[in-house]
């Protein structure tokens, strides 16, 4: 299962799932994109953000909720996102198959 | 903070988003708007944010539209660059899915464009290569040719008389240069005895003045080109070798310049080396200077030269024609006998090469054009008849969301690659078709430029691309544009009715079919008028009897033949010989064969009668052995032949035509009458009428001309003209067979002479009706296909209309309307088609043939028999092709038809 899942996940979709994770409480679709483009020099068009945070909302990897609204945003609701534990069973999974066929190619590629 | 998004985006953006992710993207845009409209300033913020809304709304619309589609999702940011390419290629696979998925209609489609656009390309590739491109010639547009015009005979581009040409040359300001070079008819130079090394062999020698190279604009690429003296009898034995002659008999050896060959025995030097591009028509192997005699210089009566000039810089054509005629009536003030009745004419070199068959290759581009409309039609008809049947499909693809662009573009996408190919089908058949044309090119073509090796090239094949794609987008428009122009609720419950399409796509298809069927009646009505023009030719009696008759050319060298005596007795020798042979029958020999395109005109002095009567006096004067008119079978309807005994010890005699009679001596008896041809009181005394032949064609008018006995004594065409001889010989025998006979006996008389093709009569009279067999049997093939495509069109639409309407008419028949009622409303529908698509064609036809005028022989180009027929033609496959679905409607069971 856990496998099967780590094939499911496009490349882009990982890479917003540790964006999330990493963000912890305040993942919200802006915080992400900036979290992306900082750690990885990655512009990133919003549509594929709010497309791939909603998509894998559907998949079941993430849950979000929509936080109170607040002044600055002309009183809009923030949506976050959560991983729920699935996307975090996916993407260890996916560490450890990596870091197994990293291993050794450490002098080749470094 | 009192930032505020524009008025309406919230809503927009609830629209377009799923679910409840309007309100959290408006208010992440809010946060981002503060920062843009600092850096950009109030508009520009207001502009980003909408611009960012709609491009959110389109990214969430197409994820869905792709979602459903079960294409897999991509990222959005790659997305939108390839979006364009990437529709294309899901369209190009989505359409082979769907043509592969109808073989039947891919075939029928890709044959009728292969077809159209084959043939397209074919004689795109003739055209272009006759009519436009330029010549092989530096500033080619800059050449031109000059001529004699005689208006009062309605002769516009005649030979030129030597004196004259001597005298433009030398009086001209409009031109750098004049080169004369000696006149051959049909395309063949004259042909010399290449002796010395290796058998004797005829090659093909153009004779002319030295500036003829330069005037081309081209220079030899070994040794040198001629030097202006060169064309004085004593300095004129040096020769420039084509590369192909070159090649062949010289193995491709560079120290050929410098060396020594010999025509009928001379010595020539060669000095130069052609460059491979040269090209001249009648394909000459060499080129020698044109030396002529002092007396052959001064001639003015007798005319016999062809000359090119080049315009000086800044001169146009129509100064060069006034510079000519103000030469030209100079000389006819000087020379009032010799030059009243004719004056210079100059055309640009390309009319001189292909004026004469311009008309011919427009009219087969034209009936190749009409071919490819009409399978454009054809395979429109078909994509209108399936387009229905796929209504439903598209109506579905339109409910869930796909734009009538979207469906149009996915159509089009379809019939270009239908018509690509088509056209790919096409070169194959185009490239088949000049090889076949390559090796049937008849004579008449061989005279344009490039013929020999025309095939599929860049501009071929551009060509082909072109029409390829317009033809895929023009016939694919229209079903498209009709497919998708529907209402999505009307069509899918229309679809599943099964009645036959909307009225506009059935208008559509009504208007293609009677367009196909009134270009076909074109096509065919001007095959038909080719046809009879061909059958009229072939039923045109030549005025002798060609059969059994084989001849052959012979050229006595003027260095080893030089007087009249010599010559004479080597045929007379000639003669005997031959009839000695077996299974020769008669033996005879003329200097202008009928049919081999040589023949000299003089003017005729009628003894005792005025010189300046209204119509010129002229008459084409040939000189023939006493049993040329027992040999050829003309007969002699008054008076005499020739015997033996006309020789110079008795006085001169002559054998006119019954055209010179007639024209000459109406009601009178020309027998016993004297005449001059070409010198003043060189009498000869009229002896016989002989009957008159066709000798340029068998569509040429009989002109006036006088035989004269080879015995005696003729001058007024120089000292050439009786050493060049074409022997006639009757006989049983295969004419590959008399090759040997004849090359023996003349070998016995002459080792060093070789003889010309040997060929048959009737091979001849065949070779000058080659470019009509070949225009009428273009345009019938063009015509076949067109009738072919039409019948299938028709075929196609009743076979629909009868499938879509199985319904209604087993309703009818369950009503008690019979089979022949059933038969009758079919035959009525296409009955209607067929006569308004005739109706159409006719008038069509009327104007097009007209423009055919110069094509036809005998026949009008309205004929109304020949336009009957044509129609007649049309109607039985129009009704041949309603046959199979009426009959197919009438066994409908009405029973089953109501269950379905």
């Amino acid at each position: 299962m856990a496998a099967s899942d780590v094939s499911a996940l496009g490349e882009f979709e990982h890479v917003v799932l540790l964006a999330v994770l990493r963000l912890g409480e305040q993942a919200y679709a802006v915080a992400v994109r900036d979290e992306i483009a900082a750690r990885t020099g990655r512009d990133v068009s919003r549509g594929s953000i709010y497309i791939t945070l909603d998509r894998l909302e559907t998949k079941g990897y993430l849950r979000s909720r929509l936080a109170d609204p607040t002044p600055e945003r002309g009183g809009r609701a923030k949506r976050y996102y959560t991983l729920r534990r699935r996307a975090v069973e996916a993407l260890r999974e996916s560490r450890r198959a990596l870091v197994a066929l990293w291993r050794g190619l450490e002098g080749v590629l470094a | 903070m009192s930032a505020r998004l524009p008025y309406g985006l919230d809503t927009v953006l609830r629209r377009l988003l799923p679910r409840d992710l309007g309100e959290p993207v408006a208010g992440d845009l809010l946060e981002e708007y503060e920062h843009v409209r600092g850096r950009r300033g109030a508009a520009g913020a207001w502009l980003w944010v909408w611009w960012q809304a709609i491009r959110l709304g389109a990214a969430f619309r197409w994820e869905r539209a792709a979602h459903r589609r079960g294409v897999p999702p991509i990222a959005e940011e790659l997305r939108s660059v390839t979006s364009m390419w990437d529709k294309l290629r899901q369209d190009v696979v989505f359409s082979a899915r769907l043509l592969r998925r109808e073989p039947g209609f891919t075939a029928v489609a890709l044959l009728a464009l292969a077809l159209g656009i084959g043939g397209s390309t074919a004689i795109f590739s003739v055209v272009d290569s006759a009519l436009w491109r330029p010549l092989p010639y530096s500033r080619a547009d800059r050449i031109m040719s000059l001529a004699e015009q005689r208006p009062r005979e309605g002769r516009w581009f005649g030979p030129i008389a030597p004196a004259d040409f001597f005298d433009w040359r030398r009086d001209t300001g409009a031109f750098s240069a004049l080169a004369a070079y000696m006149s051959y008819p049909l395309g063949n130079p004259r042909a010399y005895n290449l002796t010395g090394t290796g058998d004797p062999e005829r090659v093909r020698v153009l004779e002319a003045s030295p500036a003829f190279l330069r005037i081309l604009g081209l220079s030899p690429v070994l040794g040198r080109d001629f030097r202006p003296d060169e064309e004085t009898v004593g300095r004129h034995r040096v020769a420039l070798v084509a590369d192909p002659l070159w090649r062949r008999r010289f193995g491709a050896d560079p120290s050929i310049v410098g060396r020594t060959i010999a025509f009928d025995g001379a010595p020539y030097e060669v000095i130069g080396l052609l460059p491979a591009r040269f090209w001249w028509p009648g394909a000459p192997e060499v080129i020698v200077p044109l030396a002529l005699s002092d007396h052959d210089r001064a001639l003015r009566d007798a005319h016999f030269l062809d000359a090119i000039g080049r315009l000086r810089d800044g001169v146009s054509e129509q100064q060069a024609r006034e510079d000519l005629r103000l030469i030209g009536a100079r000389l006819a003030a000087e020379f009032p006998v010799q030059n009243a009745r004719h004056a210079p004419n100059a055309r640009t070199l390309r009319d001189a090469l292909v004026g004469d068959v311009r008309p011919a290759l427009l009219i087969l581009l034209g009936a190749v054009a009409f071919v490819l409309l009409i399978a454009c039609a054809n395979v429109a008809t078909l994509l209108l008849a399936r387009a229905a049947g796929r209504q439903r499909e598209l109506s579905v693809r339109r409910a869930v969301g796909a734009t009538r662009g979207r469906v149009v573009q996915q159509m089009l996408t379809e019939s270009v690659m239908i018509a690509l190919a088509g056209g790919a089908a096409g070169l194959l058949l185009a490239a088949w078709g000049l090889a076949a044309f390559r090796a049937i090119v008849p004579a008449r073509f061989a005279v344009l430029p490039g013929i020999a090796v025309i095939g599929i090239d860049g501009r071929a094949l551009a060509a082909a691309l072109i029409v390829s794609t317009i033809t895929g987008l023009v016939f694919g428009a229209v079903p498209a544009l009709a497919a998708s122009d529907r209402h999505l609720g009307s069509s899918l419950t229309e679809a599943t009715r099964g009645a036959s399409g909307g009225t506009r796509a059935r208008r559509l298809r009504s208007a293609l079919i009677v367009a196909e069927l009134a270009l076909s009646l074109v096509l065919l009505a001007g095959a038909a008028l080719l046809i009879v023009s061909f059958r009229n030719l072939m039923s045109v009696a030549p005025g002798f009897q060609p059969m059994r008759i084989v001849t052959a050319q012979v050229t006595l060298p003027g260095a080893r033949y030089a007087d009249h005596q010599r010559t004479t007795a080597f045929f007379e020798a000639l003669y005997e010989r031959l009839r000695a042979a077996p299974g020769v029958e008669r033996v005879a020999a003329t200097t202008s064969l009928p049919f081999a395109g040589a023949d000299s005109r003089l003017d005729l002095e009628i003894e005792h009668r005025t010189a300046d009567s209204p119509v010129p006096v002229r008459a084409h004067v040939r000189l023939v052995s006493p049993a040329y008119f027992a040999t050829m079978g003309i007969p002699v309807v008054r008076g005499r032949a020739f015997t033996d005994r006309d020789d110079d010890r008795v006085p001169q005699v002559a054998v006119i035509n019954e055209a010179a009679a007639r024209r000459y001596w109406p009601g009178e008896n020309p027998i016993g009458q004297r005449i001059s041809l070409g010198a003043p009181d060189d009498w000869r005394r009229i002896v016989g009428i002989a009957g008159d032949t066709r000798h340029e064609g068998l569509d040429a008018d009989i002109e006036p001309a006088a035989y004269l006995p080879q015995r005696q004594r003729f001058t007024s065409l120089g000292t050439g003209f009786e050493r060049a001889m074409t022997i006639v010989i009757r006989t049983d025998a295969d004419p590959a067979a008399m090759t040997g006979v004849i090359r023996g006996a003349v070998a016995s008389l002459d080792a060093q002479l070789p003889i010309g093709m040997v060929r048959a009569m009737t091979d001849l009279i065949d070779d000058s009706v080659a470019p009509r067999r070949l225009d009428f049997l273009l345009v019938s093939a063009f015509a076949s296909v067109a009738l072919a495509l039409t019948g299938a069109g028709l075929y196609g639409v009743m076979a629909y209309v009868v499938a879509q309407r199985t319904r209604e008419i087993g309703v009818r028949m369950a009503l008690g309307a019979t089979r022949g009622q059933v038969l009758a409303l079919m035959f009525r529908q296409a009955g209607a088609l067929t006569a308004f698509g005739l109706a159409v064609g006719l008038a069509g036809a009327l104007t097009v043939t007209r423009s055919m005028t110069s094509l036809l022989f005998g026949v009008n180009p309205a004929d109304p028999v020949v336009l009957a027929g044509a129609s007649a033609l049309l109607t039985i496959v129009a009704a041949a092709a309603v046959a199979v679905p009426s009959s197919r409607a009438a066994r409908i069971d009405p029973l089953a038809a109501l269950r379905e």
